[in-house]
């Protein structure tokens, strides 16, 4: 051990204080807001021909028509949106031939009846604009108190809450607002639920609910709980959430954008400064049916049952029961479900067109990985000939989603392992990856940038400098994770020889990804069984030996490395031409509603936990007749975490859990 | 083993029907429902180390259902889909948790979506859902749009609507 180790981190850190701060302003500015992103539509009844195709197309219903006489006696039918199911796709935008339903970059959605959100016509066709409320008025001491110290409860209920994420980062810093994000519901004001909720979610969020001190608050994200948004036809997630536990303002969006989640924060404390203590709690039956029992533990002299998640700042919407024997581990099991969605079956009621804008939301970490895997299985079956520059232009996005998801996953192992310095930086850096990507894609988490035949935008102009920018400044940040993480030495004891995967059981077990690389195995899918345009481009597959904690962070740490090199060479080599092919191999045009050859195929791809596999069977319809998702934590963590976990201390639970990049929505879907 | 010889040798003692995809080295076998455990124990000797999944697939029209397995050998680089068909009424099938460990949790998902047993495994008991009474879910002759409706009191149709005034 070098004494020097101890002290480099200092003197990382030391350098901040004289450097320009990564916090956005929120508010006035907020830079990273870009002109492409995909928000609130707007509408040009002038230019409206009436073909209704955007309300065909619309996946989750969220397009209506008013049918109305104008003032000279002719009939119309005018689009109304319900923002309060939009899922934020584009696809009405796509297929409207004249253009008269557009989309702008704004996002604030936010309202404390839902009916609000339903837009008609007429306010769809005016330009939005936005005033912030002023905080700085109050009445009284004591409501200017509550409101200025918000204690949110830690629980991740859905996909929605990644926009949540930069709000607890060095990017957008809710701490400036008093706001702390915090355990224990007994201590709690606000209850942030963000995303879709299940059945089994829901009992955990009614007890969490009830044990929250009065005045409580619950701010919902996304439009799963108000309308059942993207799942509306899933089986097992909820409708209306109001119908349960009472809502204060709902935020739309799927998922809302970061600033969004920043303007219902600063609704919220308005209106608690000006006396707003919350809705009364409910007491009726839909209540009770999901209300879970509360069972006293049988105390057992040998052994402690302890229960891990779902609600605890390091595990995710996800539960393991751990069996101890003083502090070790003697038994872990997996409880999932908390996350289940019934995806293959819900692709299954969709056009191929419409699975497009619904795929990437089985993982919100890396949504992009999912679109590659999907369109890769249906050209396959529709015999669709991609161009090259479309391939190029989908491994500079799946790279950079690669990235993102890699460095949220560095921020959390550094968390559960105590360095919470980390977790700010890389989730603050997180955010710049995040702009090119949206600049690319239009669309910031869930990108739906892939289509059958080829990707649905080209990059802008401007786009390969702002890469550059941020790449260049990510190779920086990557020197500082070494000297703040990789090189600390509190860390390195902390990680090293702890969770050791051995080599033979990665393979048995089906271990796959930087988890499988870091116990020493040569294999990834990109280079074993090359897709899209990565034969053309030269990376090394990072592998080490131990199979550690330490390893898996280490392989991570070098993938990103590796991305970058990937992305620089993606952009120097960008061939010119066409983005999309439409034309099938078996006769035919691929369109929004067309249908495909009957057929299966398999497309493995590697997404940032590993390998991901589509297998999708066609009975010629428009609808795909069976959608089988292999996820890479599905092995993983319900076969693999358990045997990992035994014998170690609690203490080391939650290192080994992230070490392992967990995403619940995968595995449960 | 060279590829050729595998498929060769599932022809031959298995009477398996082959698809291959050449450029991406898949493998579609269909073989019927008594040789589908011995091809796995084939494979599994034969180096296919990693089993990535086993799911099914139900064919509500010729009331039967699909059940297949996907597993990949590191040597040839070759990914294998072995399939058969078994009863929809009656589905049971032998487990194939004796040789990859990791097949039991894979059966488990199985057996709680699509109502197939899995014979030997010990480990068949719910995996997502909580107190579920209804049928197995991913069954084609379940339909979720009737069923949201009546549980969740969904008040939309599921098409885009006119509204009069």
């Amino acid at each position: 051990m070098k004494i020097s180790n101890i002290f480099k981190p200092f003197k990382t850190v030391g350098k901040f204080l004289v450097e320009k701060p990564l916090t956005f302003h929120f508010p006035p500015e907020s830079p990273v807001f870009t002109e492409r992103f995909r928000g609130r539509h707007i509408y040009h009844p002038e230019l409206c021909i009436e073909c209704k195709l955007c309300g065909i197309v619309c996946p989750n219903n969220a397009i209506d028509f008013l049918f109305e006489k104008d003032e000279k006696g002719l009939v119309h039918f005018r689009t109304q949106v319900d923002y309060a199911k939009c899922c934020f796709c584009g696809l009405c935008e796509d297929v409207c031939p004249t253009k008269a339903l557009e989309m702008t970059n704004f996002p604030f959605l936010v309202a404390m009846d839902k009916k609000e959100l339903y837009y008609s016509w007429k306010k769809l066709s005016e330009k939005p604009s936005l005033t912030l409320p002023s905080i700085k008025e109050r009445k009284g001491l004591i409501p200017w108190a509550r409101a200025r110290s918000f204690w949110i409860v830690n629980y991740f209920t859905g996909c929605c809450f990644i926009e949540a994420v930069p709000w607890v980062a060095s990017s957008f810093d809710m701490e400036r607002f008093g706001l702390l994000a915090t355990a224990s519901p007994r201590h709690s004001d606000v209850l942030l639920i963000g995303g879709y909720v299940t059945p089994k979610t829901l009992k955990r969020i009614i007890r969490i609910y009830s044990q929250m001190p009065k005045p409580k608050f619950v701010l919902v994200l996304g439009n799963c709980p108000m309308t059942g948004g993207t799942y509306w036809d899933s089986y097992n997630t909820i409708k209306e959430l109001d119908k349960y536990i009472p809502v204060d303002l709902w935020i739309a969006g799927c998922p809302p954008r970061v600033e969004n989640v920043g303007y219902a924060i600063f609704l919220a404390i308005w209106a608690v400064q000006h006396g707003y203590t919350g809705k009364e709690e409910y007491v009726n039956t839909e209540h009770g049916k999901y209300a879970l029992p509360y069972v006293v533990p049988k105390i057992n002299k040998d052994y402690n049952i302890v229960e891990f998640g779902p609600q605890h700042p390091a595990s995710g919407n996800f539960n393991i029961l751990l069996k101890l024997k003083g502090e070790r581990v003697v038994e872990a099991t997996p409880n999932v479900g908390y996350l289940h969605r019934g995806f293959e079956k819900l692709m299954e009621y969709r056009t191929w067109c419409q699975n497009i804008m619904i795929v990437q939301r089985v993982c919100v970490l890396d949504g992009a990985s999912y679109e590659l895997a999907y369109v890769g299985a249906v050209e396959k079956i529709a015999g669709l000939e991609v161009p090259e520059r479309a391939k190029y232009l989908r491994v500079i996005q799946a790279e950079l989603s690669r990235i993102q998801s890699h460095l949220l996953n560095l921020g959390l192992l550094a968390a559960s392992a105590g360095f919470d310095t980390i977790t700010r930086i890389t989730w603050g850096d997180r955010d710049k990856i995040l702009y090119p990507l949206e600049y690319m894609t239009r669309g910031r988490v869930y990108q739906i940038y892939n289509i059958p035949g080829g990707v649905r935008y080209d990059i802008p102009l401007d786009f390969v400098d702002k890469a550059f920018e941020v790449i260049k400044y990510m190779e920086k940040r990557l020197k500082i994770y070494d000297d703040l993480l990789f090189n600390n030495q509190v860390f390195i004891d902390r990680t090293k020889n702890i969770g050791k995967l051995p080599k033979e059981m990665a393979i048995e077990l089906d271990v796959t990804g930087p988890n499988m690389r870091a116990s020493g195995i040569d294999f990834d899918v990109r280079r074993n069984v090359p897709y899209e345009a990565y034969k053309d481009v030269d990376f090394k597959v990072q592998v080490l030996q131990d199979g550690d904690v330490y390893s898996r962070a280490l392989c991570r740490r070098r993938e990103i490395e590796e991305s970058l090199h990937i992305i620089k060479q993606a952009i120097g080599k960008l061939p010119k031409g066409p983005i999309a092919e439409r034309k099938m191999s078996r006769g035919g045009y691929f369109s929004f509603m067309s249908s495909i050859p009957t057929g299966e195929a398999i497309h493995c791809v590697e997404s940032a936990r590993g390998e991901l596999c589509f297998h999708i069977v066609s009975t010629g319809g428009v609808k795909p007749y069976r959608v089988k998702i292999r996820g890479p934590t599905f092995d993983t963590i319900l076969v693999a975490l358990p045997k990992l976990l035994k014998g170690v201390q609690v203490a080391d639970v939650p290192v080994i859990y992230w070490s392992l990049d967990n995403c619940p929505a995968d595995h449960d879907r | 083993m060279e590829i050729e010889d595998l498929l060769k040798y599932l022809v031959e003692h298995f009477n398996a029907k082959i698809s291959i995809e050449k450029d991406r080295n898949f493998v579609l076998a269909r073989v019927d429902k008594y040789s589908y455990v011995n091809v796995a124990e084939f494979l599994f000797k034969e180096g296919f180390r990693r089993l990535l999944t086993v799911s099914a697939i139900d064919w509500l029209s010729r009331n039967v259902i699909e059940i297949y397995f996907i597993t990949y050998n590191h040597v040839m680089n070759v990914y294998v889909k072995v399939s058969t068909e078994i009863p929809r009424d009656f589905p049971e099938i032998p487990s194939l948790s004796s040789m990859w460990e990791n097949a039991a949790m894979h059966e488990r998902e199985v057996w709680e979506l699509f109502g197939v047993s899995f014979i030997g495994n010990k480990m068949l008991k719910p995996l997502f859902l909580e107190n579920w009474k209804g049928p197995p879910p991913f069954r084609k002759g379940f339909d979720w749009r009737e069923y949201v409706v009546k549980e969740y009191g969904l008040k939309y149709p599921p098409v885009p609507k006119t509204v009069y005034q």
